[in-house]
């Protein structure tokens, strides 16, 4: 088995009593993108910081290429950051900026680092900057010597701390675009935080998802999303129905389960945290967009009395009470049910759009 | 309008510069080029005497005696003071506020009353001479009064806090994520403090530095008592000729050539702080 580039093992961080990260555990491959994403207080920029040596850690070890730098200062791990505000140093221009690592480092001679200088600019198509102040510069173009000055390090791991988060949705659309391209142009491994689901679903190779400083699924964002592990992930990637129901019959791969009169066939989920046994309740999930409404009674549907109707443009969203539960379904072509306000409906879904989790100690409560 | 209403604003203040510093200041122009009579009194005649004494070389040894002064004083202070500031600006805030406390505190008592204090400390019958002597290091007195260095240590001392808290906004401004960026992308603190930090606090530290260059060349009490008058600064001699001296056409002549030295260094600190961005000390 290939080795992983970077190891992260049983890593515990605490600020004063307050447990940050706890016992991370998982490995980077060389040349990934991946992605660590979670809500804002998660964690995420500390283990970012912690890989960077910007924090210590209390326990545990981050091991690069098999050796460990976790007692290393950050000046001299083989890995560079992309800070959330750039960070670039105001009193040097453009050149000075992006020379100042090989400088300090005393790596390249000026020849050499002019041309060196010179391809990154080039790479992050910022060519003929070099005298511009950063006070000069737009966001997205800072941005872009950012990515430019941690670059010419030639780091083993570009570390980028929520480097869209301070752009315009059009300019961050436009990012996210340019990133992945220059991280398969050079081959560099990205460890790259983000709060944005999207974000993260659209560039990573693998996204780990954390919440309250530990894991909560590590995968690739198809698995993410369609097989959330547990219900965080299930609440905070996708937008879901997500509701209790009474397991009726629970089998290895499909569950029945029951919602007022209504008794469907539901995929369960494949990670083995908890048990579903018949006669407790579980929770489903359903994706919004993986709904369908009908006017007539359907194998695997939930009767209910449609609450209202949106037209949002391209998508209808429609808003169903099904017992004490709205469910909100959005369809993107015209609805095959014609239906009005007050109209008894049934809404089905596709099977892969659903998944049914076994039931949380206190989830009600964390508002999901 | 509004720049109409605002002018109208700044009339008090004018006008109180203008009695109390300007009006003086001219009475000192115009002394300067008048002559005395052998009692003292100013006699309304028309002289350049006073310039022509002054730029005597014999009272060229004072303005240096007081340039140096000023430059070694402001070299101390920004050496203690820097490290003082930059360490109270990374304090908990409950903290940094008692640090400044601490460092205001002074101000509380008359600075006769400090130097004085001073006296009490290097005399050779002081505090730090009878310790030494009780421990047995030394069997006579040391001699620390009534030198050059005793008038730099107290000017210094008296001057010290206005270049802490002059530094300590300019570090206190300073982006932490810049020092982080810089460990980051290799180096050292050394180098770090080097390329990011003095830069980026310059105009804290120049400004640190004319405000206290500036008093250092004109407080005569410090060097009056601690200096026993053996080396004679501009603020002396000032101070003799115009009481003891009776000869204030030549005080004011001096003065005039102390405001010179002053205006040069606040004319090196407009250079300094003028480029940049803008983060000049007095905005």
């Amino acid at each position: 088995m290939k080795q992983p580039l970077l190891a992260l093992v049983n890593l515990n961080k605490y600020y004063g009593d307050v447990h940050v990260l706890k016992d991370i555990t998982f490995t980077i491959n060389e040349g990934e993108f991946l992605t660590l994403l979670g809500p804002s207080g998660c964690g995420k920029t500390t283990l970012l910081r912690c890989i960077a040596g910007l924090e210590r850690i209390q326990s545990g070890d981050i091991l690069l290429s098999g050796t460990s730098i976790k007692d290393l200062a950050p000046n001299k791990r083989n890995v560079n950051t992309v800070f959330q505000n750039y960070a670039l140093f105001p009193h040097l221009n453009v050149y000075d900026n992006i020379a100042y690592g090989p400088r300090m480092k005393k790596s390249l001679g000026e020849a050499a680092l002019k041309q060196r200088v010179a391809e990154v600019l080039e790479l992050v198509q910022m060519s003929g900057y070099e005298q511009r102040m950063p006070h000069q510069l737009s966001g997205g173009q800072r941005q872009r010597i950012a990515i430019a000055r941690a670059l010419i390090n030639e780091p083993a791991i570009l570390l980028l701390d929520e480097p869209l988060g301070a752009l315009d949705l059009k300019l961050r659309k436009h990012m996210q675009t340019e990133l992945s391209r220059l991280q398969r142009k050079t081959g560099t491994t990205f460890v790259y935080v983000t709060h944005d689901q999207e974000e993260a679903l659209n560039m990573s190779d693998r996204i780990v998802v954390i919440d309250q400083g530990e894991v909560q699924q590590l995968g690739t964002p198809r698995e993410i999303y369609n097989n959330p592990a547990n219900l965080f992930v299930t609440s905070f990637i996708g937008d879901r129905n997500i509701f209790p129901v009474e397991v009726v019959e629970a089998g290895s791969q499909y569950c029945r389960v029951r919602l007022g009169e209504n008794v469907v066939t539901v995929r369960r989920s494949c990670s083995a945290q908890g048990a579903l046994r018949a006669g407790e309740e579980a929770i489903l999930a359903i994706l919004m967009d993986k709904m369908r409404l009908s006017c007539e009674a359907v194998e695997n549907a939930f009767k209910g009395e449609v609450l209202s109707i949106h037209y949002a443009g391209s998508q209808i969203r429609i808003e169903v009470k099904v017992l004490d539960q709205v469910l909100t379904i959005v369809e993107y072509q015209k609805t095959d049910c014609d239906c009005a306000v007050g109209d008894t409906v049934y809404a089905a879904w596709e099977e892969s759009g659903a998944i049914l989790l076994p039931k949380e100690a206190g989830w009600e409560e964390r508002g999901w | 309008m509004r720049s109409w209403k605002n002018n109208l604003l700044a009339v008090p203040i004018l006008l109180w510069i203008g009695v109390l510093v300007g009006i003086p200041m001219l009475l000192v122009v115009a002394i300067s080029f008048l002559s005395r009579d052998h009692l003292g009194n100013i006699v309304y005649q028309f002289t350049l005497d006073n310039y022509r004494k002054a730029f005597d070389p014999i009272y060229l040894r004072v303005f240096w005696n007081s340039l140096r002064l000023a430059l070694l004083t402001a070299l101390i202070t920004l050496v203690v003071g820097y490290p003082v500031a930059y360490i109270t600006s990374n304090l908990s805030p409950r903290r940094r506020a008692l640090a400044l406390g601490l460092v205001m505190l002074p101000f509380w008592i008359s600075s006769l009353l400090r130097t004085y204090g001073w006296m009490i400390l290097l005399g050779n019958a002081g505090l730090i001479n009878n310790l030494l002597k009780a421990l047995g290091i030394i069997q006579q007195p040391l001699p620390m009064m009534y030198k050059f260095g005793t008038s730099l240590v107290g000017t210094a001392y008296m001057l010290l806090p206005f270049m802490i808290v002059a530094v300590f906004n300019s570090v206190d401004k300073l982006d932490r994520s810049l020092l982080e960026a810089s460990y980051d992308l290799g180096a050292s603190r050394w180098q770090t403090f080097f390329q990011i930090t003095i830069p980026l606090t310059l105009p804290g530290i120049v400004g640190g530095f004319t405000l206290v260059f500036i008093p250092a060349l004109g407080l005569y009490f410090v060097s009056d008592l601690l200096g026993g008058g053996n080396t004679v600064f501009l603020g002396n001699l000032i101070h003799t000729l115009a009481t003891r001296g009776r000869n204030r056409p030549l005080a004011a002549a001096f003065s005039l050539g102390m405001v010179a030295l002053a205006l040069l260094v606040l004319l090196f600190y407009w250079r300094v702080t003028k480029d940049k961005s803008g983060e000049g000390l007095f905005q």
